[in-house]
């Protein structure tokens, strides 16, 4: 035991250029610590100014959708949407032309158009020559 | 080396330490003990101690001092709450969240508006400035540019500016010139719907209607960025807002209440006031007597309690006499009645007989549960109905066919839901999906329920509520038509025409069903019963939601899908072919 806390103390007063060579890894060690803190807190600095950025982004374009929605819903509000039906000649569709989707198989089938009458060809006349108005 | 005492010198003498507490004294000689550890190792001979200890106690100071702070700093590093990056509030963040319909439709939003401000310090030319400002901004008053203008220090123009007249003066490029940012809350759709939603003053706090009722949840919505949906549906409420003003203006009437709601969950799916603009909502803050819609009342109370069915049969033959006062029917049969023809004649005479029959206490016990004897359970404050004082025979008579009790639309919606969802009585509610914290309150059995539903439809059919057919939807509903009391007489030239009706009438009880009132308000045009001036915009209003509700449309034993009459089969019952 004594020999294992004899060989520690020894460990621990070798000295390297007359400086114990603990203190000269705990040194680099807190320089390396110091470069590694200052880094994370720059970077970190660099993230929180874009998320600031972005968040600011983010604010202005939803009041810009804030307004462009104001402006649908004012667009769109039923009594204006009806008053321009009403204006374009639409309105509620009659219930004797409403449909279900299950009831489309027992509908009257829509009659088929008459055949169009088939002209006979007919030779292509020859076209009269311009007849000159006389001048007045 | 000598021995002397180390306590001799500096250390306070021992008996000022007995003065305080044991702690402090403890302190006190550690520290002492530290300070005087170069003596003690003197006096023992070991003066390499001293340096020692002085630097092994500063080391471990220092140590668990760095310790301290590296734990703090690893703990705020790796620890730190969400928000603490970037803004602490979300970046929607708004004071009022918007508020939209139940489909997401937007009623309410706040959008970032400007005040102008004017530094005349900065202005050069202050005349050719106030010209080009009133003519980029034409609501600003020129007196009050001028103020600002020729004074002496930053002051405001104009607040409110919209974005669009911001950039306009914005884009003069003058100087002094400056805006500063402010919420205010816009109502897109303008008057439509304001009953419904409210307003807010203007430091964002809600002053009526949905706005005020739900204040504290819009603004924690409104913190994080959220909407908040009431029940409202936006395609329902422009109908009957746009029907309701129809009937009116067809009746030429004073006013005119609409209410539609869900009857399972007792949702308000639009609710409309006319006159709408800057008009008090008649639904909520206007009582009335109903007339002949409280005859449903009536007659559910009776065939609940087990004092009357389908087969009852009650002389209508002449007027019922109760002491000095004599009840007649205003479309009189004079002959015995089944209570189905009591129902569709409209008899006041059989629902007098009925409520009569009942009782005050019955009466007052079922009237009581429909919520027809107490302010309307709703979140908008509405108006204490007028009720009876005392509970006669010819009061009952009276409240049978819905005289002597006013009562608020609100009031009525609440009651029908009751009568057709299979007799729960569920309160209104603006709050989508319902009110969570409600339990309904049983009134009437939902055998009786289904009875009520038979009938009204049956009324639609057969009786006075034949406009209010919308085919293929199985509208039933009933007529209520009033006089208005004028200087404590009522005036046949002052009248209140109501229709209550539900669709569909048919299916189970807990069928999707939903109920919807219009009340005209001193109508002018003539007949002014319910019948004619509140029907015809239910059966449209129905015709018209239907496919919102995805309520489709079917036969039933009275109609076709396409509203046409069905007629029963031949039966040759008397078997001679005839």
């Amino acid at each position: 035991m004594s020999s294992a806390v004899a060989a520690l103390n020894r460990l621990y007063s070798w000295k390297i250029r007359g400086v114990r060579w603990v203190e000269i890894i705990g040194v680099m060690l807190v320089a390396a610590m110091v470069f590694s803190v200052y880094l994370a807190k720059a970077a970190a600095a660099r993230e929180s100014a874009r998320i600031t950025d972005l968040e600011r982004q983010i604010t202005d374009n939803g009041q810009r959708v804030r307004l462009l929605r104001a402006e649908v819903a004012r667009l769109e509000q039923p009594g204006r949407l009806e008053a321009l039906s009403r204006g374009a000649g639409l309105g509620p569709v009659d219930v004797h032309r409403q449909a279900t989707e299950d009831s489309l198989p027992s509908l009257k089938a829509v009659p088929a158009p008459p055949p169009a009458p088939v002209a006979a060809p007919v030779e292509p006349a020859a076209p009269a020559a311009p007849v000159a108005e006389p001048v007045q | 080396m000598s021995v002397h005492d180390p306590l001799a010198g500096g250390r306070p003498v021992s008996y000022g330490v007995r003065r305080y507490m044991p702690s402090w004294r403890w302190l006190a000689e550690a520290m002492w003990w530290v300070e005087n550890s170069f003596g003690r190792a003197r006096a023992d001979a070991r003066p390499e101690e001293d340096t020692r200890v002085r630097i092994f106690v500063i080391m471990s100071l220092f140590s668990a001092v760095f310790c301290c702070l590296a734990v703090g700093a690893a703990h705020a590093a790796l620890f730190t709450a969400k928000g603490g990056v970037g803004l602490e509030t979300h970046p929607n963040a708004v004071v009022r969240a918007d508020m939209v319909d139940r489909n997401g439709a937007l009623l309410a939003t706040n959008i970032t508006h400007y005040g102008l401000y004017i530094d005349p310090a900065q202005v050069w030319d202050r005349k050719a400035a106030a010209i080009q400002i009133k003519r980029a901004l034409p609501r600003v008053s020129m007196a009050k540019l001028n103020r600002v203008l020729n004074g002496d220090r930053r002051l405001l123009v104009i607040n409110r500016l919209t974005p669009q007249e911001k950039v306009a003066v914005h884009a003069l490029a003058l100087g002094g010139i400056g805006f500063e940012p402010e919420d205010v809350r816009v109502y897109p759709l303008g008057q439509s719907a304001r009953h419904v939603v409210g307003n807010v003053d203007t430091g964002g706090v809600g002053l009526s209607a949905a706005e005020r009722a739900f204040n504290d949840e819009i603004r924690a919505a409104g913190a994080k960025g959220e909407t908040f949906q009431i029940s409202i549906d936006l395609r329902i409420q422009g109908i009957l807002e746009n029907e309701l003003a129809a009937a009116a203006t067809e009746t030429r009437a004073k006013g005119a209440v609409g209410i539609i709601t869900d009857v399972q969950t007792g949702e308000v799916l639009g609710m409309a006031s006319w006159p709408g603009s800057n008009s008090r909502n008649l639904a909520s803050s206007a009582t009335y007597e109903m007339g002949s819609v409280f005859k449903t009342f009536t007659i559910a109370a009776a065939i609940d309690t087990g004092r009357a069915d389908m087969n009852t049969l009650l002389d209508a033959s002449e007027a019922l006499q109760i002491g000095n006062r004599r009840i007649t029917d205003f479309h009189a049969t004079n002959k015995v009645l089944t209570l189905e023809e009591v129902y569709l004649h409209s008899s006041n005479i059989g629902t007098s007989r009925l409520s009569t029959e009942m009782g005050p206490r019955v009466m007052r016990d079922y009237f009581q549960r429909f919520g027809l004897l107490s302010r309307a359970p709703f979140e908008i404050a509405s108006e204490m109905p007028i009720i009876p004082r005392e509970w006669s025979d010819s009061t009952l008579a009276s409240l049978s066919f819905g005289y002597g009790i006013s009562i608020t639309p609100l009031q009525m919606a609440a009651a029908m839901q009751a009568l057709t969802n299979g007799g729960r009585f569920i309160p209104l509610t603006l709050r989508k999906g319902g009110r969570p914290d409600v339990q309904a309150r049983q009134v009437i059995s939902p055998e009786t329920s289904l009875t009520m539903l038979d009938l009204m439809r049956r009324n639609v059919v057969r009786g006075s509520g034949g406009r209010a057919e919308a085919p293929g939807l199985r509208v039933g509903g009933k007529t209520g038509s009033a006089n208005k009391s004028v200087n404590g007489h009522y005036s046949t030239a002052h009248a209140v025409g109501t229709f209550a009706a539900v669709f569909p009438a048919d299916g189970p009880v807990n069928a999707r069903r939903y109920q919807i009132l219009v009340l005209v308000d001193e109508p002018q045009t003539y007949p002014r019963t319910g019948g004619f001036v509140a029907a015809p915009a239910v059966g449209r209003i129905a015709d018209r939601i239907a496919p919102f509700l995805n309520v489709q449309r079917r036969a039933d034993p009275y109609r076709t899908a396409v509203g046409d009459k069905i007629i029963p089969a031949f039966e040759d019952q008397e078997g001679d072919g005839r």
